[in-house]
Parts: C-alpha cells; structure tokens; sequence
C-alpha cells in the first residue's frame, strides 16, 4: 500500500536561490565531450598530415617564444593571418574567439606592469601579441586535426607506445567518464528541487562513484585485452 | 594556476622540462612496480579521471563556483607516482587540444601540478596519519589528512608557479633593462599567486579532495592507493630525496648557464652593450622614444628600418592588413547567416 | 487543457546529425498513464529529457501545465525546482542515479532539499524504504547493490519527491518476475492515486496492464 501522503499533492514552493554548480559543470564537460567525440567536418587541413602539422606547430612555438625580433613576429603573423583568411567564416570565429579572449586577459594582467613602468610597455604588448599568435596556431592545428590522428603522429615521432596507449585510453575514457558525470549530476540537478544543504557531500558522492566506476573500468579493460591475446607486453603496443 | 605560453621564457620552459623527465621516469618505474599489471590501464583511467576533476565546478559560497587541481586527491586514489603520470597526461590534454597552460610552458605546469602538488600532498597526508596512529587511525584523521595535504600541495604548488613567474623579470630582460616575459617580480608574483591560493583555491581544493576521498572511503576503501601497498613497508619519502635533490640542482643551475650564454642580465661588457644598442636599434627598438610614452605603433615600429628590411616590413605590413581585413569582413557576416539557426 | 502538451517537436543531437524526432506531438492529461512502445534509438529516452527539461526541441513547443518549457524558462531558480519537484524521473540505467554514499541518503536527498521537518522526513524515507523491502539495505552504499536493488532504490528517491508526474524509463527491464509484478501492483495504485504516468518500455505485456493507452514511437 502506497503511503497516504503519497496520495496528494504536496504543497511545496521552493526556495529562490541555489547553487548552480552542476549545471555549469555539465555545460563545461559538455564543451569538451563534444570536441574530442567524432569532430565533424574537421578534416579541412588535409594538406598536411598530422605528423607534418604537430612538427610544425612545435617549430612555431618554439620560434614565437624565442623570437624577439619584432619583424621576425611579423612575418609569423602574416602567416598565420594569412592562412586564417582563407578559412570559412564560421570556422574562423571559432579558431580567433579563445586566442583574442586570452590576449585580452594577459592585456588586462600586463596592464598593471605597464601603467607602473612604461618603458616595458613594448615588451608586455609583444607577450599579448605572442599569447594571441600562440593560441591561433593552437586552435588552428586543433580545428583540422583529429586527436587520433595526434596520437597516430605521436607514435611516427617514436613517443613509446606505452604512452600513447595510455594517451589513447585516457582521450577514451574522458568520453565515458564525463558522460557519466553528466548524467549524474542531470539526475541530481532534477532531484535538488529545494535549498542544497549537503553540497559537498554531492560533490564528493558525484566524483566518488565516478572513481569507482573508474576503478571497475580499468580492470575490465585490463580482462578484455587479457582476453584478446595481450601478455602483459606493453611494448608492444 | 595553468602557465600560458610566453609568460615564461623558453629557457625556464626548457629547463622546467629537463626536470621533469627524471621525475617521469622515476614515476613510471614505481608504478610498474607497485600496482598489480591489471592497473595498468588505471593510469588512462586516472588520467580522464584527473582531466575531469579539474572540469568540475565545485560549489562555493553564494552559488559562485571554482575548480579544483586534484592532484592530491589522485595521489590518495591512485598513489603519488601513478597521479604524477596522470596529471601530466591531463594536463598534456588541456594544452594541447584546450589551449589551457601553454604546450612550451608544459613542464613547468608538470613541475607545480603533477610533482610538486600530488607527492607533497601525499607525503603530509602520511604524515599526519603515521601521527594519528597509523594504519588503524580514525576516519577522521584521514579526512584531515586528506584536507591538510591538499591544501598545502596546492599553495606549495602555486608557489613554486610566483617563483617561476617572480625570476623571470629577474633573468631575462632586453638591453634597456626592461622584463621580456613576465613582469612581475618576486615582491609582486608571490602574493599576487599565493593569496588567492590560501583563501580561496586551497580551500576549495581541500573541500573537493575531502569529499571525494570520504565517499570513497566509506564506500570502498580497498580501492585507494594505501590499501593496494599495505602489505608493503612504508618506505617513506626517502626514495624521493634523490629526484628532489636531482631538482634542485638544475633548478640552482639555470642562472649559472645563462650566464654563460652571455645573454643573462646584469653581465654586459662595455662593448657587448654597445652592440646590444645597435640591435636594439636595428630592431626599431628605441628606448628612448618609448620613454616619452607609448603608442600602439610600438608593435609596428619597423618603419624606420634601412634597405631590405623597409620593403619587408611593408611587405608583411600589407599581407597582416589584407588577411585582418578578410578575417574581419567574415566574422561580420556570422550574426546575419548564423543568427537565424541559434535563436 | 492538458497537463502535457507536446506540439510538433523536432530534434536532434547536433545541427547535421540525423533527427531523432520528427514533428513529435502528444498530450497526456492528469492522472493518465501512456505507455510509449519504440525499438531501441527510435527516440524513448530523447523525449523523456525534453519532457523533464534537459533537453530541449529545435522546434515546436513543450507545455507543461500550460507553460512552456525552454531553457530561458528554466534559468529561473524557483521555475525550474517547482518543474522538477511536480515531474519524477526514473532514468533507463539507475546507476547514473545514485550519487549518495547510503540507501538511506540517497531517498532523503529529496525530502532533505524540501527543508521538511526531520520527524516527516524520516517518516517518509522509511515509507518509501518500506514500499520497496529497503530497510535492510538503509545504511548501505548504493554503489554495491544489484542491478534490480539499484533500480528499485533509484525509484524510491523518484517517489519521495512526490512528483505529480511519473516519467519512468523501463522501470521493469532486467527485473525478476516477482519484483516485476510488485513494481506493477505499485505503479497501479500511483496510477489510482491520481499520477500522471509515462512509462517507456518494450513490454506489450506491460502496456496493456496499465497503460489507458499506448503510443509507438517509429525510428526514423
């Protein structure tokens, strides 16, 4: 028999403020399940292979570091400028969005530093300016390539394979894993209907069980490689 | 407490990295060691896990939220030398597909967050439970184990980030004497890092390490990292004084190779900086114009460059005007295609 | 007016993927049960995250109460808890839903966040508890139960709420025939005390058994 309170309908008007963490965390996780799932329509830097383009990528900012000649950092601009006005509209914003946001964050931290001595100014407009450069080129490796392809170039560089397996696994799990934050915290978003008393203990039951079911994945894994023939050999792989 | 690229010279990136590759070697060597072969894949898992942890909004007071490093916590769940390896990867991911610390700035990022944080975190934590009666000790003790090392982990750890930032003022500067990478010195980086740090991030890494730690705990605590090697003696942080002393070394080194170079601060000849006014010069670079005030053509000075250089300058001047223009008109058209699909 | 009112909803997970739904329209009225027939990916669980605003149509238009639900609806703190609060949801895999380090917490999660008074909140805990056969398992951690102990604690968090309406995702795969016929006899009485019922399943049995009617949804 079903309890009587159960019979009616609760009069209940929830409190108005409360916390807003497990949404912000989905949104945030949501972000970054969606880059590293299958990108699609990302396969528009097919002129050079990933091995090609992670090398040169390294090259650039290593060169963008080190470079303190201002028309050495020009012609690196226009390079990289360059190629970006050749890319579609939509891609673009999305390649400049995070490098303009953190050139204007280093802007703001540097702003200090230049008020106080303006005799650097120059130099911390060059960092700004090698902060956005660095990022464009970041984004833009990011935007044509696919990170098993990153991984399949990390093994042409001869990265030992027990890394990249765990590099592999990891990118994997990411996926999992973050689905299952997700859905937890969706499930304790539609519950926590009221003021959030125990917040931390959320937290804690949230990244708790996701351990564990972390825990139970890796030895699953670990069986079905065992299953598949492997022998404890990771240098094989 | 991520480093972006370029606030650190690529010296200090370098050698930040030199330093960390014993400290991976020493960390995979252990974990080969200490966990059963089927924990293997637990250093991917750890890793996602570890990734994750630092995603995750914690909540704070008045409904604002902030991250967690975690690395603490992984060292509780996953033993200090797997959560060494863990955190790299993660932190390896966020540079290179999230532009979230820098891809040069890596190691140093490795040095506070993977090194410095989880084993320092650990070790206080054993501590603190040798003390509070050992392997049989309350939960409670654990808990404050567990908070006590996190939160000096990570202020150690942001420390060890102001240090880098506050020398590099200090080791590289141009030849007017003005700071080519961050500004900040010691007297400004240090606070700047470590007061957020012990107000706010220590606490909210200590609060997440807890709760995290407690369920698991209460849950299943034959699956943290102690429970795995309590058959095994603690052989306690003696096994780390090498790697430490090993840091140590190169960290006290760097100055000394740079000087060396000739290229380190304060070391000029009379000659020697002569010639750097020369460059200086020849790079458009004119102290004493900048002293009058700046103006944005500082970024863009090279107008009076001689021969070759002019017409490059031009040249490149051109090519940066014709693609901003593009990027520009295109980013324009965005709102009046895209808006109608969003909205 | 309905209690539920779906008009023509269309959706899909990314602007070039395929659509799971397709101009989708149905309204329940209170204290109906509808059962929803469909194969596996023909869009159940789709349209129940629409139905409890955790996702959101393309097109078209939820109503819930005579309110339409979209995301800028639900941004309001006070809005989206008493939409939660009225709506119940037993997800497809129960594990998700167990975030608590005990039975016991993990059905006082809900009654906990309405502020009640402990001495009714024990009492209702220990009634859901009871509805279920729980109370040996109280001080346990959820994560160790079975599969078929997980779902029916993942219910009892749902009903503690009180929801008015019962959104439930298979509740009875992968369950014994005697718990099965138990989850049944209790989903009648909800049904007789006047909850709104949607219960996806592939169980014709199920449906005929309690739903008033059935609507099947076709992959497309």
């Amino acid at each position: 028999m079903i309890p009587n309170w159960m019979r009616s309908t609760d009069r209940y008007v929830p409190p108005r403020d409360g916390g807003t963490f497990a949404i912000r965390t989905i949104q945030s996780l949501g972000g970054v399940m969606s880059r590293l799932q299958v990108q699609r329509g990302q396969q528009q830097g097919r002129a050079l292979p990933a091995f090609w383009k992670l090398l040169l990528l390294l090259v650039m900012l290593v060169a963008v570091s080190v470079l303190q000649n201002r028309l050495a950092l020009m012609a690196v601009t226009a390079l990289v400028l360059g190629t970006l006005s050749f890319w579609p509209a939509k891609r673009l914003w999305q390649t400049l969005k995070s490098a303009l946001a953190a050139a204007g964050l280093t802007l703001l931290l540097l702003l200090p530093a230049m008020l106080l001595h303006p005799a650097g100014a120059s130099n911390q407009l060059v960092i700004v300016w090698k902060v956005f450069l660095s990022l464009t080129m970041l984004n833009m490796f990011n935007r044509t390539t696919q990170w098993n392809e990153i991984t399949t170039a990390l093994r042409r560089l001869h990265v030992p394979g027990i890394f990249v397996f765990t590099l592999d696994l990891t990118l994997k799990y990411i996926v999992l894993l973050g689905t299952l934050i997700c859905d937890l915290l969706s499930a304790l978003q539609l519950r926590a209907v009221g003021r959030h008393e125990r917040k931390y203990q959320s937290v804690g039951g949230v990244m708790g069980v996701t351990f564990l079911r972390s825990a139970e994945l890796s030895r699953e894994t670990y069986e079905a490689m065992v299953c598949r023939g492997f022998t404890d050999d990771y240098k094989g792989l | 407490m991520h480093i972006p690229e370029n606030y650190l010279s690529p010296v200090s990136c370098a050698v930040m990295g030199a330093a960390m590759i014993p400290v991976w070697i020493h960390a995979v060597k252990k974990t080969n060691e200490e966990l059963p072969k089927e924990k293997i894949p637990l250093l991917g898992v750890g890793a996602a896990f570890s990734f994750l942890g630092m995603m995750f909004n914690v909540p704070l007071v008045g409904g604002t939220t902030g991250h967690a490093v975690g690395g603490t916590l992984i060292a509780l769940l996953f033993g200090p030398n797997a959560a060494c390896i863990a955190v790299s990867i993660a932190l390896l991911l966020q540079a290179v597909i999230f532009g979230d610390g820098g891809v040069l700035a890596f190691g140093a990022n490795c040095f506070n967050m993977a090194f410095v944080l989880p084993y320092l975190g650990y070790a206080v934590y054993r501590l603190i439970v040798k003390a509070g009666g050992g392997e049989n000790c309350k939960p409670l003790t654990r808990y404050i184990g567990a908070a006590v090392g996190s939160y000096v982990g990570l202020n150690v750890a942001a420390l060890c980030a102001a240090v880098e930032f506050g020398i590099q003022p200090m080791l590289f500067r141009d030849a007017a004497g003005n700071a080519l990478y961050c500004p900040y010195d010691l007297s400004v980086a240090i606070p700047a890092m470590t007061i957020p740090h012990l107000l706010v991030a220590g606490v909210v890494e200590a609060v997440f390490t807890v709760a995290v730690f407690a369920l698991v705990q209460k849950t299943a605590p034959d699956l943290t990292y102690e429970r795995l090697r309590t058959e095994r003696p603690e052989a306690g942080g003696k096994r780390y004084v090498p790697i430490f002393a090993l840091i140590a070394a190169l960290i006290a080194a760097t100055p000394l190779g740079l000087l060396a170079t000739g290229t380190a601060w304060g070391e000029w000849g009379a000659d020697e900086i002569a010639e750097v006014v020369q460059n200086g010069k020849a790079l458009g670079y004119t102290p004493q114009g900048l002293a009058n005030g700046w103006e944005m053509n500082v970024l863009m000075p090279d107008y009076s460059l001689e021969g070759m250089n002019e017409v490059v300058a031009y040249i490149l001047s051109a090519i940066i005007g014709v693609a901003l223009l593009v990027i520009l008109f295109k980013l324009i058209s965005i709102p009046m295609k895209g808006r109608k699909q969003s909205a | 007016m309905k209690l539920i009112e779906l008009d023509k909803i269309t959706f899909a997970y990314a602007p070039d993927e395929a659509l799971v739904l397709r101009e989708f329209s149905l309204s329940v009225g209170e204290g109906e049960c509808v059962a929803l027939l469909g194969d596996n990916g023909a869009g159940k669980t789709t349209l129940f995250r629409i139905l409890n605003g955790l996702s959101f149509p393309q097109q078209g238009s939820y109503r819930f109460d005579g309110v339409e639900i979209t995301a800028a609806y639900l941004k309001k703190q006070a809005d989206q808890k008493r939409f939660h609060k009225r709506v119940g949801y037993l997800f497809q895999n129960p594990d998700v839903m167990l975030f608590n380090g005990t039975v016991y917490d993990e059905i006082a999660f809900g009654p906990r966040q309405m502020g009640l008074p402990n001495a009714e909140l024990e009492a209702r805990v220990g009634d859901c508890l009871d509805l279920f056969d729980l109370r040996p398992l109280a001080g346990k951690a959820p994560y160790h139960l079975s599969g078929g102990q997980k779902k029916q604690v993942a219910l009892a968090a749902v009903l503690a709420l009180n929801p008015e309406v019962l959104i439930l995702d298979e509740p009875l795969a992968g369950l014994d025939r005697k718990t099965q016929e138990k989850l049944l006899r209790l989903l009648r009485e909800l049904k007789a005390a006047g909850k709104t019922i949607l219960i996806a399943t592939h169980d014709p049995e199920v449906s005929s058994a309690l739903a008033d009617r059935s609507v099947v949804l076709e992959k497309e």
